[in-house]
């Protein structure tokens, strides 16, 4: 399981240093097409749209591994002990019911319905579904690590700096 | 009763702690199944929330992160600050106000308040501790006087507002910040100044022309990315998103091959940094379009108007009102939050009372940067607090006239419409 959970970080880390970097390429390209070469990219803005859906819900899998999700922490710092420990499995359960209904059930029938429906994206020709599929991914990843969590991993493997980008 | 259960749900688990994208990913959920069944209610969640990422104006948000968080790291905050000491360090707690115009500056190249936290105070608040100056007080103002980045744009927070509101010009947005950041920025130097007089604060040196000139000239090639990245906003030549780009790039060129502070390694953390920001950012905001879709469906903007029209009918009252509130929640909630679940609310009922959604959006940023510095929640104050190695607790006193001078600037703001209004007029941005 350990071992596992370290795989499993270091192809979240570098998939999504390979996903960020992409982003930054394809808007870049797209100044650069449009600005120093005259002829306008048609993909560029597609392949960052799609590329930031990646970004972000691996990436929330990946926030929720370091802990860094932005919450109100006054309890959770003045527990000790027992209730402690009782009010991080609470937490855990709750992003759980959240990940499973709506990322993993939710996200899951998004991925069918766009496939049934034979949904390609406009530029690319890329289907929908594929788009979409990062969702459930991202489910099971949180569940994985919120397993992880509990069973005594340490959750926290850096102590993360909240950051809202703000 | 659906209301109420969307509020009981969000407040309950927010309250225990609950990460704020998953209080408002269930609360969302739980409001639904009162009205349908569980199957369409979560498709239409997961739906919401990649729709609502999947937006060209939001790819401005990881690339102003990471344009910052290269700013941080790479040389660059150390000119800014070499330049504004050449500037004003002479006058007596000078390094006081070094550090407020420091922030500034690096607020008008990056878009995030956070990055100047750490990128100016990581420099100045040693410099202030050392010369003498007490370390609660330099906390206070770097915290405070990084928040005035997110009003001088580019800004961050400013492209989740325009998401938020559905639809206020990013070009706009930007260009109506400047007075206001300006303001709040004065207002927080006229508190250190007092502070200066009151505690005898030493006199840096003063330095000879030929010295600020050569600051001046080593800060230019990052002061010109205001020209470059504000500039080709304004000028309608390119996207704030694909601003966003150049300003990555022009970042990165600079720490790597002209200043040498960034290596590939360096790069990829930075990257990864960046990814993990913005995956938060991108997450609070598919949950909380989810969220403010059934906001809309179950009418409560129109609600919370009538509610409140109900209790005055003085514009005046109204919009002091807003602002307490918000003062009360930026209290608890950090920003991004904030302004995602606020705005569908309140930006109805300023519209209403006659206030445009670009003034309405400034007000709101500005209130928030109140609460951004107000503990328990708050990223720059535990950022500014790391550095200055003291505790939250210690830097509320330093705190309070910052507080009040900031809140003077929030009403002015909020009822000197002009201020917000007449740059992106001039501009031609709005009518």
């Amino acid at each position: 399981m350990h071992r596992l959970i370290r795989i499993l970080d270091v192809i979240l880390k570098n998939a999504l240093v390979v996903l960020m970097a992409a982003l930054v390429i394809s808007v870049s390209w797209q100044v650069i097409s449009r600005y120093v070469l005259a002829s306008p990219a048609s993909w560029t803005e597609e392949v960052a749209r799609f590329v930031m859906i990646w970004v972000g819900l691996l990436g929330a899998a990946y926030a929720f591994r370091t802990g860094v999700h932005l919450g109100l922490d006054i309890l959770p710092k003045k527990l000790t002990g027992r209730p402690a420990q009782i009010l991080k499995l609470f937490t855990m359960l709750v992003v759980v019911l959240f990940s499973v209904s709506v990322l993993i059930i939710g996200g899951g029938s998004l991925v069918g319905l766009t496939w049934e429906l034979r949904q390609y994206s406009a530029v690319l020709g890329l289907p929908i579904a594929f788009v979409y599929s990062v969702i459930p991914l991202a489910g099971v990843l949180i569940c994985v690590y919120a397993l992880a969590g509990v069973t005594g991993e340490d959750i926290a493997e850096a102590e993360g700096q909240a950051d809202s980008g703000v | 009763m659906t209301i109420a259960t969307l509020i009981i749900v969000f407040v309950v688990l927010f309250a225990l702690g609950v990460p704020i994208a998953f209080c408002l990913g269930l609360a969302t959920l739980a409001t639904m199944l009162t009205t349908m069944d569980f199957s369409p209610a979560v498709t239409t969640i997961a739906q919401r929330m990649a729709g609502g990422i999947n937006s060209f104006a939001l790819l401005a948000i990881p690339l102003f992160i990471l344009s910052g968080q290269l700013m941080a790291r790479g040389g660059i905050a150390r000119r800014l600050i070499d330049f504004s000491k050449a500037l004003i360090g002479s006058v007596p707690g000078g390094l006081a106000f070094v550090n407020v115009i420091s922030c500034m500056l690096f607020g008008a190249i990056s878009g995030s308040a956070v990055a100047a936290t750490s990128a100016i105070g990581g420099f100045m608040i040693p410099e202030m501790n050392k010369a003498g100056y007490d370390k609660n007080f330099n906390a206070a103002v770097t915290a405070t006087a990084a928040t005035t980045g997110m009003l001088i744009p580019p800004s961050n927070i400013l492209i989740v507002y325009a998401v938020a509101s559905g639809g206020v010009s990013i070009a706009a947005l930007f260009i109506a910040g400047y007075l206001p950041g300006i303001l709040v920025g004065i207002a927080i130097m006229i508190v250190c100044a007092v502070y200066a007089k009151r505690h005898n604060f030493p006199a840096g040196v003063r330095v000879p022309l030929g010295v600020l000139a050569r600051c001046a000239a080593a800060a230019i090639p990052s002061l010109f990315l205001i020209v470059l990245v504000i500039g080709g906003i304004i000028a309608g030549i390119f996207t704030a998103t694909e601003a966003g780009a150049i300003a990555v790039i022009y970042a990165w060129v600079l720490s790597t091959f002209i200043y040498r502070q960034i290596n590939m390694v360096d790069l990829k953390e930075l990257l990864l940094k960046s990814a993990e920001t913005t995956a938060i950012v991108m997450f609070l905001i598919g949950t909380s379009m989810a969220m403010s879709w059934i906001l809309a469906y179950e009418n409560i903007p129109t609600i919370v108007a009538d509610a409140l029209v109900n209790l005055s009918d003085n514009p005046i009252v109204i919009l002091l009102l807003i602002n307490l509130v918000l003062l009360m929640v930026g209290v608890f909630m950090d920003m991004t939050p904030a302004v995602l679940i606020f705005t569908p609310i309140f930006l109805p009922v300023a519209v209403e009372l006659g206030m445009s959604p670009l003034h309405f959006g400034i007000m709101m940023v500005l209130n928030l940067c109140i609460g951004l510095c107000t503990p328990p929640v708050g990223s720059i104050l535990f950022v500014g607090c790391a550095i200055a190695k003291t505790s939250i607790s210690q830097i509320v006193r330093p705190m309070i006239p910052m507080f009040f001078a900031m809140f003077l600037a929030l009403m002015v703001v909020t009822y000197v419409p002009e201020l917000s209004e007449f740059l992106p007029r001039f501009f031609g941005l709005i009518d």
